[in-house]
């Protein structure tokens, strides 16, 4: 029998799981294969709906489902202690758990995500609110909701992170949740970023600036925060700006997971040595590692885990099988792109092609939110 | 040539489309770096490889070689 092991039950392990599941049904049926998902908790949390939280147009209940309710039937869920991975051993095909037990495996999965390293920017955690965070995204909602004017700054403290267009939506969204509330003449909004202009990719960065001027918002940038004064409400960068403000949204230091550090299978900030076309884990051929674990220069989005999914469970499929087919990741992405509390537009592009966003428009948001709510029956369960 | 004492950290592709862009995925890893440590980026055009050696310069890191390999333009940087 091939054991196919996940580590990690958040998006991409979780879609990854139930397509591989969908991709060999018959050989799970007969006990030929099995397809195993370990994490820690037994919960599952939709991160890219926290971003719409702070705006009021995302219920937080909504966000949190039973991880086994989400997982194909036919998926092994092991969690808690039984599920918690304390190590992973690529050297001898096996993965130990928190209760002890080393778990052998044929191909391995690693789907153990990005994580948010607060206190690298002394300050950051007391002063600045991140919809990256669960608990920060509500909180967040009610100091908007108190919020009367002033300076907010909205900052990304280090890239790669997870959602790369989310600040930028953050942004749009704020300055028209403000416009609807006759705040906007009393606010100025500051966008500071780590490299020049807003966003990484040259032909979406030149159509969403444009946005930026129209709605009045201020950008600094290059811009890489070295700390913050919670008390004074100075935020402070390595190019010497300092800007003072009322209220403060941000993107944290993003870092893989703890796990992948203690087993010494990562880079200095515990992402995985991927390569970029066929998703093995480099020097590991039984290894592929998905989503925001990898260290490709590709977005961290769920929508990366979505596509990548394909060509994972694919190739798992074509090995037990024996088939000889291989796919390859052509590093797709698409993401929605929010422009306001109503508005949106969206990049859709590969390794070779990059994307142009289209004028926003009431459809795009429409698709959005319908993108959102679909992630539950159609998305995360692999339907198509 | 590479100094024989510098050890390439990471070498990164980015010739592909990425959302950071080459000089977000560079900043992040250049960062981590230690003394000693260099890292070789594999660039898909010349705009993009000036691009990256005039920021890297004014960041105030070192470039240790550019070279091409086929049509991508490679750049070695250090600290």
């Amino acid at each position: 029998m091939k054991r196919v092991i996940v580590v990690g039950g958040g998006i991409a392990g979780t879609i990854v799981a139930n397509r591989i599941a969908r991709t060999i049904p018959e050989e799970l049926e007969k006990g030929e294969a099995e397809v195993v998902v370990l994490d820690k908790s037994d919960k599952h949390v939709y991160q890219p709906g926290q971003l719409l939280v702070p705006f009021n147009v995302q219920d937080p209940v909504e966000l949190v489902r039973n991880e086994r309710d989400i997982l194909d039937h036919r998926v092994r869920f092991l969690h808690g202690q039984k599920g918690e991975v304390t190590k992973i051993d690529p050297a001898n095909h096996t993965v130990v758990t928190a209760d002890g037990v080393s778990h052998t495996y044929d191909y391995l999965i690693i789907a153990t995500g990005s994580h948010l390293r607060w206190e690298e920017v002394p300050g950051y955690k007391d002063a600045v609110y991140s919809p990256w965070d669960f608990d920060s995204a509500l909180k967040l909602r009610e100091a908007l909701d108190q919020f009367s004017g002033g300076t907010v700054v909205i900052n990304v403290a280090k890239l790669p992170h997870k959602c790369p267009v989310a600040p930028m939506e953050a942004t749009l969204m704020l300055d028209d949740t403000l416009r609807k509330k006759g705040l906007r003449d009393k606010t100025e909004i500051v966008y500071t970023y780590p490299i020049n202009g807003i966003f990484g990719i040259k032909t979406t960065n030149d159509v969403m600036i444009k946005i930026f001027q129209e709605r009045g918002i201020k950008v600094i940038s290059p811009f890489n925060v070295t700390n913050v004064d919670p008390k004074n409400k100075v935020m402070e960068s390595q190019e010497g700006e300092k800007v003072k403000f009322d209220l403060a949204i941000g993107v944290p230091p993003h870092v893989g997971a703890k796990v992948i550090g203690d087993s010494g299978i990562g880079d200095k900030r515990n992402w995985v040595p991927t390569d970029k076309f066929t998703l093995r884990m480099k020097d590991h051929s039984n290894v592929f590692v998905i989503g925001d674990t990898t260290d490709i220069p590709i977005s961290k989005a769920g929508s990366t885990a979505d596509f990548e999914s394909y060509i994972i469970a694919n190739n798992v499929a074509n090995e037990i099988r024996g088939t000889g087919l291989k796919k390859t990741y052509d590093g797709s992405v698409f993401c929605y792109i929010a422009t306001g509390v109503d508005s949106a537009t969206y990049i859709r592009f590969n390794y070779a092609n990059p994307p142009v966003p289209p004028p926003p428009s009431y459809v795009h948001w429409w698709g959005k939110l319908m993108y959102n709510k679909l992630y539950w029956t159609v998305t995360a369960k692999a339907i198509v | 040539m590479i100094k024989m004492s510098l050890k390439i950290y990471k070498k990164l592709d980015l010739t592909g489309q990425s959302c950071a862009g080459p000089l977000g995925e560079l900043s992040g890893v250049l960062e981590e770096i230690s003394p000693g440590e260099a890292v070789e980026a594999v660039l898909g055009d010349e705009a993009t490889k000036k691009d990256v050696v005039a920021w890297a310069t004014k960041k105030g890191y070192k470039v240790v070689q550019e070279r091409r390999d086929g049509n991508n333009y490679v750049v070695v940087l250090t600290k």
